[in-house]
């Protein structure tokens, strides 16, 4: 019998293939182990085991009837609830959205549904993807695989716990200031945040729409470059998204191009404050790297300590915009609300003050104040300016060095229950992945707990690197 | 230094259409004190000299002809059903609010 704990997605295709095994009794596998395993992880809020045994199916039949396959045909995935897949609830973990189905797919799903995957369920996720955590999420906690008191990190937890628990071979997230990336560290598995522009996001529910990606969470970087590959591309119907073509070594990478790479260490992320364990992992990863034959070179980002309020300025006044549409008519009614209103203003109220958790509603109330006329000045087009800083910073760092390698965040995973009460403190997860999302860059965490940021549109080089790496641990 | 008074944070939550308990303003106006405070740093910056980043990226001017794709209005007249069908209240195929003034 084949192991869900031994399968890639790599590894599940040749298996397919080669007949050992059927997509469908993969796919019947991997929900027996869900039904009894997510008891006591929480990683998923809804699942599909209809939809998906018909598509293992049709994808079982190709086979049988020796036609090709995709690399991700007959994948079983989960999919983050703030991405839409037809027909099926997509809450963005929230209240104001618990009754509210999808009316289409997603371009990243139409993507994937063309390429043959397979959909397990939606994953929890902290509201609207605001936190660092998953402990937002109107609905339930998801608990770290590794460690049940811990929390997955966020805000796409329930993926990276999917993944790591082996209650799915691959995932997607989306990914803000870190919310791929850090539950990727903290669940010891692979993230990819892709360029911004680089995937489409329609379909996706918006939280702040100058940062937010949609990505992968796999278990090995070569599976996390084919999942990029299958959802890449220009989509008409999101004007961000680039129409820029990847060759074909995101998935074959060149080692003798790699090995030239040199790689940036930004001193301001080695400046102190990080704990022993992330502190021994990062000297390790340099130290196996620079056996690979990698040259490191010490670089420098001015403006990184001023990159966390810049952030936490620029994503309320998004937030507070974008949030404004779920008013309990266009996306669906809080039955109890619905029918205790007199007038259309009470009922935007009421369904927003009972819809919204607190998160949300401290964003939305951030947001309207610095963007209100008074403060705008001195936050919003500030913070604007700030991130031109920030972005100049990277863009002289890699006139010199082709990657950045940096820790995924300062601290291992956290206490559930340790820091819902002040924000500030958990804000401060991300303070290493916000800087390079500010300007719009390529970012990969890869175990154990490490980060390589590329230039834009050179995902190639992080996912070389990572894939080379990978070879040898 | 700016600070977000009692009264001040009526305005804004009654802006954002959210009502706030006495619980929930009295966390909200500590959580932003704490927030505010950390944004002081940015006034350490000149930036009198730098243009903003006003987006994630340096697109611009992103057109296409203004025709009719059929193929995609088919599968915009499809959408358009499964939205009316999920809205709270219909009535002849509109959207039903409850009244606007009393």
């Amino acid at each position: 019998m084949t192991h869900l704990h031994d399968l890639t997605i790599k590894n599940f295709h040749q298996g397919l293939v080669d007949k050992k095994f059927s997509a469908l009794e993969i796919t019947q596998d991997f929900f027996k182990f869900i039904d009894s395993e997510d008891k006591k992880i929480d990683a998923f809020l809804s699942l599909d085991k209809e939809s998906a045994y018909m598509q293992a199916e049709k994808i079982d039949l190709l086979i049988a009837k020796d036609k090709p396959i995709e690399m991700l045909s007959g994948v079983p995935m989960a999919i983050k609830d703030n991405i839409l897949i037809e027909g099926q609830p997509a809450t963005a973990g929230s209240k104001i959205l618990e009754n509210y189905k999808a009316v289409y797919d997603a371009t990243v799903i139409k993507k994937l549904k063309a390429a043959g995957s397979i959909f397990l369920g939606k994953t929890n996720l902290d509201e609207f993807a605001m936190g660092s955590s998953t402990e937002n999420s109107a609905f339930k906690t998801t608990k770290n695989p590794r460690d049940l008191s811990r929390v997955p990190g966020g805000s796409s937890g329930g993926s990276a716990a999917a993944v790591a628990a082996h209650m799915a071979l691959a995932a997607l997230g989306t990914d803000t200031g870190g919310s791929i990336r850090l539950p990727a560290a903290f669940c010891d598995i692979v993230g990819l945040c892709p360029t911004y522009g680089a995937v489409s996001r329609y379909g996706v529910i918006a939280m702040a729409s100058s940062l937010d990606q949609v990505g992968p969470l796999t278990k090995t970087v070569e599976d996390a470059a084919w999942v990029f590959k299958t959802i890449t591309g220009h989509d008409p119907y999101d004007a961000t998204s680039a129409s820029r073509e990847y060759g074909n070594e995101l998935t074959h990478p060149d080692l003798e191009k790699i090995k030239r790479l040199t790689i940036g260490l930004p001193e301001e992320y080695f400046a102190g404050g990080l704990s022993e364990d992330v502190e021994k992992n990062i000297n390790s990863t340099i130290a196996k790297l620079k056996s690979l034959g990698l040259k490191f070179k010490k670089v420098s980002l001015p403006h990184t300590k001023y990159a966390l309020s810049c952030y936490y300025i620029i994503v309320p006044a998004e937030v507070s915009a974008n949030l404004s549409r779920y008013d309990g008519v266009r996306y669906s009614a809080i039955p109890e609300v619905e029918n205790s209103v007199k007038n259309l203003k009470e009922l935007y109220v009421k369904t927003r003050s009972v819809g919204f958790g607190p998160e949300s509603k401290r964003r939305i109330i951030l947001g309207t104040f610095v963007l209100s006329s008074g403060y705008y000045d001195a936050y919003y087009s500030k913070a604007q300016k700030v991130r031109s800083l920030v972005k100049k910073d990277f863009d002289n760092a890699f006139k010199e060095v082709d990657v950045i390698l940096t820790p995924v965040s300062p601290t291992g995973p956290f206490k559930i229950g340790e820091k819902v009460d002040d924000p500030m403190s958990l804000y401060l997860a991300d303070i290493f992945t916000i800087p390079s999302k500010l300007a719009g860059l390529p970012a990969i965490s890869i175990p154990p707990g490490f980060q390589l940021i590329g230039k834009h549109w050179r995902e190639e080089d992080i996912l070389g690197i990572g894939q080379f790496f990978e070879k040898i641990v | 230094m700016a600070i977000i008074s009692k009264k001040s944070l009526e305005h804004l939550a009654e802006l954002a259409r959210i009502e706030l308990t006495t619980e929930e303003s009295k966390k909200i106006l500590k959580d932003l004190k704490k927030i505010l405070d950390h944004f002081e740093e940015l006034k350490e910056l000149n930036t009198d000299k730098v243009e903003p980043m006003t987006g994630g990226t340096l697109l611009r001017n992103v057109f296409r002809e203004d025709e009719v794709d059929f193929g995609q209005k088919s599968e915009m007249t499809n959408i358009e059903g499964r939205i009316i069908d999920s809205f709270p209240e219909v009535e002849k195929g509109f959207l039903k609010v409850p009244k606007v003034f009393e």
